[in-house]
C-alpha cells in the first residue's frame, strides 16, 4: 500500500488528456489548477450572505441569476407543467407521475399549484420509500439491511446529524437486545468494521465531502488541505472499534502508526478534516497480561450473546461531538448540502461531490455557505432543503438547449438530463403500463396514492436487473438485450389484461386513438401530432396483427430515451 | 436500406435518416459468413483470450518444474523444442510447441495469497482500493481495443462453475457498464441473445426502429453522454443477437470439437476460438478449481494433462487460420502453489515465486524470463508483478503501458505505478 512511486501516480494535473474516445472516464475539470479560498476558511472570503430568513428558493435564483448575468447567459425557460412535475415526482416519490395525476395539474389554475403538490408529495409515504432507497444506495450501495433503520429515520423526520450520530455511534447495537429500537443502524458500521482504511474513507466521503484516500500513502497532491495527518488523524477515531458477537465495541485504548513516503514512522493525533485536534484523557497502553484478559472476556461475551463493555472514553463519540459543534460543523453541513443539490441538479455546486477542497472550489460559494447555514439552522431538516431546491426556478428549467453551445454545467442555465436509478426506472415501468382509465376509478386522491405506491413497489425485484447509478454513468447491452429479449419484461410490462396498459389499448377503435393514449400513458404529457401519427401508422401497417403492434409500440415508447431519463 | 411501413422523414431529413439507419441495416449481418470481413478484422484487430487457471496452478507441475529437489514433487522435467529449457513431464504437448509461439515468465511475486485477494490483483493488475472502482483486464482491453459500435460483444466471461462467483471477477470499473463482461454461467450462450418466438423478427426489427426515432427526438438539444450510451446499447442489440450463433458449438464440425475434447475447458476454448474470430477483443475462459492442499500430484496429473491438450490445440488451431499473429493466449492463475508438500500429499497457496506464459501476437517464442531458486522458493532474478504483467500484456497488444485515464482530476496510469513491461519476451 505504502509505496514511494505513489507519488508519480500524481503527475501534474495540468497535463491531464483530452477526451477519451466515446466518452465516460474524461476529465473536465479544466479549473483544478485554479487556487483559492481555501475548504477550512471559506467563509472569510465570502461577501456577506442573504438574510437567514429569506426562502431557499428565492436565494437559490438570486445566487444563480447573479451568476448568469455575469456571464451573460440568458437560460432556458421553464419547463412545461407536465415536464415540471413528471422531474419533481422522479426527484421526491421516485416514479413517474399517473395520466390522471398530470391532467389535474396541467388543469389547475392555482397560482400555488407547484407549492400545493411538492407538500403532498413530501408529506406521503412514498416519499419515505424513495428516500430510503435513495439512502441506502448513497450508505450502503443498496444492499438494503439498512432500510428499517432509514425508514424509521425519514419517517420520524430525523435531521441528518442524528443520523450520523446514529450511524457513527450504533448505540442500539451496544445493547444487548438486538431488537432494541435503532439497533439497525449498525448496519452502516458493520460491513466496514474489518477495514478501518475503508470506514475512514468512506465516513469522510458520505459526511464531509471528502475522499482523502490519496492521503493515505502521502499528502494529498491536488489540495494542501488533506496530508497523512487528517487520514490517520481521522482513521483514530475508529481504531479503537470492533465487531464482537455481531455487536460493536470500543477498546479506550489503541494508537494509530504509520508510515511516511520517506519511511518515518509517526504516532497519529486525534485530528479532524479541518486540521482541530480535539483533547482526549490520557490513557496508558495496556500491558499482555491485560490484554489477553480482556481477550477472554470478549470471547466469553460473544458466546453469551452480550454486548461487549462500553469505554470509559468514545473516541467515535468525540468525533460526532467535534464535527457537529460550532465552528466545526460547516464542514458536515456543507457536505450533505452539495450531495442533495447534486442529486437534484445533476451537478453539485462542488464537482465532483467528494472533492471539496480548496482546490476544487464551488461554483457558487455565497450559495453553498448560505444553504450550509440554512441547514444547520434549521435542525438539518433534509426534507426542508429537498423543497427548496425544488421549488427554485433553477431547478425548474427546461432540458433543452437549441441556441449554440451548452453553457457549462455549473450554471445551471439549463436543466441537466439525468438517467434514472435502478428503484426509478423499475417503478416508473409498472406505473406507466398499467390500466390509464383506472385511476380515475378510485375514490379519492389519497386511495389513488397509495395504489401508485403499491404498484410502484411491486416492481422493486426488478431494480436488481438494472445498473446502479455512478459517476459518468453509462447504459450497457445487459440493459437493451434484457428490454429486447426478456420472457418476464414482456409478459410483466406488455401483458394485454384488463388492468394493463396493452388490455385498454385493445379496448380502442382505432390506431390514432390507441397511440395518443400509450404516449400520453407512458411519457406523461400530451401526444404531438408527429408521433402520434408515426405510431398509428406503423399499428395501421399491422392491422392482421393489432394486439402484437400495441405491444410493440408501448416497448418502444419504455425504451425511449425519453421514458429512460429524468429531464 | 429495407422498406419500412412507416415514414421516416416525418422525423428527420433524409440524410440524417440514412445515416441514423447504417448501423441498423448491419444487424444480419453473420459475420463468419462473410470471409471478407472477417479477413479484414485478422488484420487489424488484436484479441486476448485468457486461459484463467481458478484456484491456483501449482508453477512445478507446469513451467517451473524442480526434479530431484525435496520440493520437486513425482514427476520428471521433460526438455522442452528449446534446448536448456524444460518443463513438467505432465506438458509434452506444450514442451514439443514452446519453441513455436509461447513465452514463459517464472519470476511472478504478487505476494497475495488468497484466492479473493489474489484474483483480484491478477484481474486489475493492481491491489484494489476502497476509493477507486478499477477496470479490469478484459474491461480495459475492450475500452482500448473495442470498437464503439461493434456488432460482437467486447468483453466474453466464461466462469467455470467450481471457481465460485465471488472469485470470478468481471468489473468495468470507472469505465462504465460498456465495458462489462457478457458474462456466462451454467449456459454456454449468453443471456437474452434469442429473440423471443412471440415476437418476429421484422416486428423486432422495426419496433426498435420505431425507438430510435422516439429517442433520436428526445436527443435533440439535449446533448449528453448517458443518453448516447443508451441509444448506443440499443443500437448494438441486433448484432450481438447475430453473434449468438458465435456460441453455438454445433456450427463447428465434429472433427474440430473432437480436437479440442469433449471437456467443458476445451468446447470454451473452441468457443473462445470463434468469438476471436469473429473480433471480439477479449474472452476469458475459467477452469477450476485447482486449489490441491490435498492430492495435489493427483489433482495436477488430470488438470495439468488437459491444460497441455486444450492449449496447445487453441494454439494450433489460432496458428492454422492465420489469427495467433494477431491473438495473445495468456494462461495465469491467481497465485502458484507452494514449493513444500504438507503432511496430505498437498501444495498451499503461493504467491512468491510462481509463474504464468503468454502465447501469439508479438510474444518471442521460447523466451523464458525470470529465475528461482533451486527448490523454487524464491525468486532469485527478474522479479515481475502484477502490474509488469499487464504492461507486458499491454504492450504485445500494441496498447501505450504508460497512458493515463482520468477519474474525476485523478490521473489513473492504466499501469500501476508505471511499472515496466518485461520487453526481453516480446518481439
Amino acid at each position: 500500500m505504502l509505496k514511494r512511486d505513489a507519488l508519480l501516480r500524481f503527475v501534474a494535473v495540468a497535463t491531464l488528456a483530452g477526451a477519451l474516445p466515446f466518452g465516460g472516464v474524461e476529465s473536465t475539470r479544466a479549473n483544478n489548477n485554479v487556487s483559492s479560498s481555501t475548504a477550512a476558511a471559506p467563509v472569510a472570503a465570502l461577501k456577506k450572505l442573504e438574510p437567514a430568513e429569506r426562502p431557499i428558493a428565492a436565494v437559490i435564483d438570486l445566487y444563480i441569476d447573479q451568476k448568469l448575468a455575469a456571464a451573460k447567459v440568458k437560460p432556458a425557460p421553464p419547463a412545461d407543467d407536465a415536464n415540471l412535475l413528471r422531474r419533481i415526482m422522479l426527484d421526491l416519490v421516485g416514479r413517474v407521475p399517473t395520466p390522471l395525476e398530470v391532467k389535474e395539474f396541467v388543469e389547475s389554475k392555482a397560482a400555488n399549484k407547484t407549492e400545493l403538490l411538492v407538500d403532498r408529495l413530501i408529506a406521503s409515504e412514498a416519499f419515505v420509500d424513495h428516500q430510503v432507497n435513495e439512502f441506502d444506495w448513497l450508505l450502503n450501495e443498496g444492499k438494503g439491511t439498512l432500510r428499517p433503520y432509514l425508514a424509521d429515520a425519514f419517517r420520524e423526520r430525523y435531521g441528518w446529524d442524528r443520523i450520523f450520530r446514529d450511524l457513527i455511534l450504533a448505540e442500539g447495537a451496544s445493547k444487548d437486545d438486538k431488537k432494541a429500537a435503532g439497533h439497525e443502524a449498525v448496519e452502516f458500521l458493520k460491513p466496514r468494521m474489518k477495514d478501518h482504511d475503508r470506514l475512514t474513507n468512506d465516513v469522510s466521503s458520505l459526511f464531509f465531502g471528502v475522499n482523502i484516500s490519496c492521503a493515505q500513502c502521502h499528502d494529498h497532491p491536488l489540495a494542501k488541505d488533506w496530508k497523512q495527518d487528517h487520514f490517520y488523524g481521522l482513521k483514530s477515531f475508529f481504531a479503537r472499534t470492533y465487531e464482537n458477537g455481531g455487536f460493536v465495541g470500543e477498546r479506550d485504548y489503541g494508537l494509530v502508526n504509520y508510515l511516511t513516503p520517506a519511511g518515518e514512522s509517526r504516532q497519529a493525533k486525534l485530528m479532524f478534516l479541518t486540521g482541530h485536534t480535539p483533547d482526549e484523557p490520557q490513557r496508558d497502553e495496556p500491558d499482555n497480561k491485560a490484554k489477553k484478559a480482556e481477550q477472554e472476556m470478549l470471547k466469553k461475551l460473544a458466546d453469551k450473546k452480550q454486548a461487549p463493555p462500553k469505554p470509559s472514553f468514545s473516541r467515535r463519540q468525540l468525533l460526532v461531538n467535534t464535527a457537529l459543534s460550532n465552528g466545526q460543523r460547516d464542514v458536515f453541513a456543507r457536505s450533505i448540502v452539495n450531495r442533495l443539490w447534486a442529486r437534484f441538479f445533476g451537478q453539485g455546486i462542488v464537482s465532483p461531490v467528494d472533492q471539496m477542497h480548496s482546490a476544487n472550489p464551488p461554483s457558487h460559494p455565497e450559495l453553498l455557505a448560505w444553504l450550509a447555514r440554512d441547514m444547520a439552522d434549521h435542525n438539518f431538516d433534509l426534507p426542508r432543503l429537498m423543497r427548496g431546491l425544488v421549488l427554485s426556478k433553477a431547478y425548474g428549467r427546461d432540458s433543452r438547449w437549441t441556441a449554440g453551445e451548452r453553457p457549462a454545467p455549473e450554471l445551471f442555465a439549463v436543466a441537466q438530463v439525468r438517467p434514472l436509478s435502478p428503484h426509478q426506472y423499475a417503478a416508473s415501468m409498472r406505473i406507466a403500463t398499467a390500466d390509464p382509465e383506472m385511476w380515475s376509478k378510485l375514490a379519492d386522491e389519497k386511495t389513488r396514492m397509495q395504489r401508485a405506491t403499491s404498484l410502484a413497489g411491486s416492481a422493486r425485484s426488478w431494480a436488481s436487473s438494472f445498473a446502479p447509478l455512478t459517476d459518468n454513468f453509462q447504459i450497457g447491452v445487459g440493459e437493451s438485450l434484457l428490454l429486447a429479449n426478456d420472457a418476464r419484461i414482456w409478459s410483466e410490462f406488455l401483458s394485454d389484461a384488463g388492468d394493463r396498459l396493452v388490455g385498454r389499448m385493445k379496448t380502442l377503435k382505432t390506431p390514432q386513438e390507441q397511440a395518443e393514449t400509450a404516449i400520453t400513458t407512458v411519457l406523461g404529457r400530451p401526444a404531438d401530432a408527429e408521433e402520434t401519427k408515426l405510431l398509428a401508422e406503423y399499428m395501421t401497417a399491422r392491422k392482421d396483427r393489432a394486439l402484437e403492434a400495441a405491444r410493440q409500440v408501448v416497448w418502444s415508447l419504455l425504451t425511449s430515451s425519453e421514458f429512460r431519463f429524468n429531464y | 436500406m429495407h422498406n419500412s411501413s412507416f415514414s421516416r422523414r416525418s422525423f428527420l431529413g433524409t440524410t440524417a435518416a440514412a445515416s441514423a439507419f447504417a448501423a441498423a441495416d448491419m444487424t444480419g449481418l453473420d459475420l463468419l459468413a462473410r470471409p471478407a470481413q472477417a479477413a479484414a478484422m485478422k488484420k487489424q484487430q488484436k484479441s486476448v483470450i485468457l486461459l484463467w487457471l481458478a484456484g491456483g496452478a501449482s508453477q512445478l507441475e507446469t513451467f517451473d518444474p524442480k526434479p530431484g529437489r525435496a520440493t520437486g514433487g513425482p514427476y520428471r522435467s521433460i526438455p522442452t523444442s528449446v534446448p536448456g529449457v524444460h518443463f513438467s513431464e505432465l506438458m509434452p504437448k506444450m514442451a514439443a510447441r514452446f519453441g513455436k509461439s509461447t513465452a514463459v515468465i517464472r519470476s511472478l511475486n504478487t505476494k497475495i495469497a488468497d484466492h479473493g485477494g489474489g484474483a483480484t490483483l491478477m484481474s486489475l493488475g493492481r491491489r484494489d482500493e476502497p476509493s477507486v472502482r478499477y477496470p479490469d483486464l478484459g474491461a480495459v482491453i475492450a475500452r482500448e481495443l473495442g470498437q464503439a459500435d461493434a456488432q460482437v460483444p467486447d468483453y466474453v466471461s466464461f466462469y467455470a462453475q467450481t471457481e465460485g462467483r465471488g472469485s470470478a471477477v468481471g468489473q468495468s470499473g470507472f469505465l462504465g457498464a460498456r465495458y462489462l463482461p457478457m458474462f456466462l454461467t451454467d449456459k454456454s450462450k449468453p443471456d437474452n441473445l434469442a429473440r423471443l418466438d412471440v415476437v418476429n423478427d421484422l416486428d423486432h426489427r422495426e419496433r426498435a426502429e420505431l425507438r430510435d426515432l422516439l429517442s433520436k427526438r428526445f436527443a435533440a438539444g439535449r446533448d449528453n453522454a448517458a443518453v448516447g450510451s443508451h441509444n448506443q446499447a440499443y443500437a448494438r442489440v441486433r448484432g450481438l443477437m447475430s453473434s449468438e450463433k458465435l456460441f453455438d458449438i454445433e456450427q463447428e464440425p465434429q472433427k474440430m470439437r473432437d480436437r479440442y475434447g469433449p471437456t467443458q475447458f476445451g468446447q470454451q476454448a473452441l468457443i473462445a476460438r470463434r468469438l476471436v474470430e469473429a473480433g471480439v477483443p477479449f474472452v476469458k475462459v475459467g477452469r477450476g478449481w485447482w486449489d490441491s492442499h490435498g492430492e495435489n500430484f493427483e489433482t495436477h496429473l488430470e488438470l495439468v494433462t488437459e491444460l497441455d491438450h486444450v492449449m496447445s490445440t487453441l494454439l494450433d488451431d489460432l496458428a492454422e487460420r492465420g489469427l495467433l499473429e494477431n491473438t495473445l493466449v495468456v494462461t495465469l492463475s491467481e497465485f502458484g502453489r507452494t514449493p513444500r508438500i504438507n503432511a496430505s500429499l498437498g501444495r498451499d497457496h503461493f504467491a512468491s515465486a510462481w509463474s504464468c506464459s503468454l502465447s501469439g501476437c508479438r510474444v518471442k517464442p521460447g523466451a523464458v524470463w525470470g529465475k528461482t531458486d533451486d527448490d523454487g522458493q524464491t525468486v532469485k532474478d527478474g522479479e515481475v508483478g502484477a502490474a509488469g504483467l499487464f504492461a507486458t500484456i499491454y504492450d504485445a497488444l500494441g496498447i501505450d503501458a504508460t497512458k493515463e485515464y482520468h477519474v474525476g482530476p485523478r490521473p489513473i496510469p492504466i499501469v500501476d505505478g508505471f511499472a515496466s513491461p518485461v520487453t526481453s519476451i516480446l518481439a
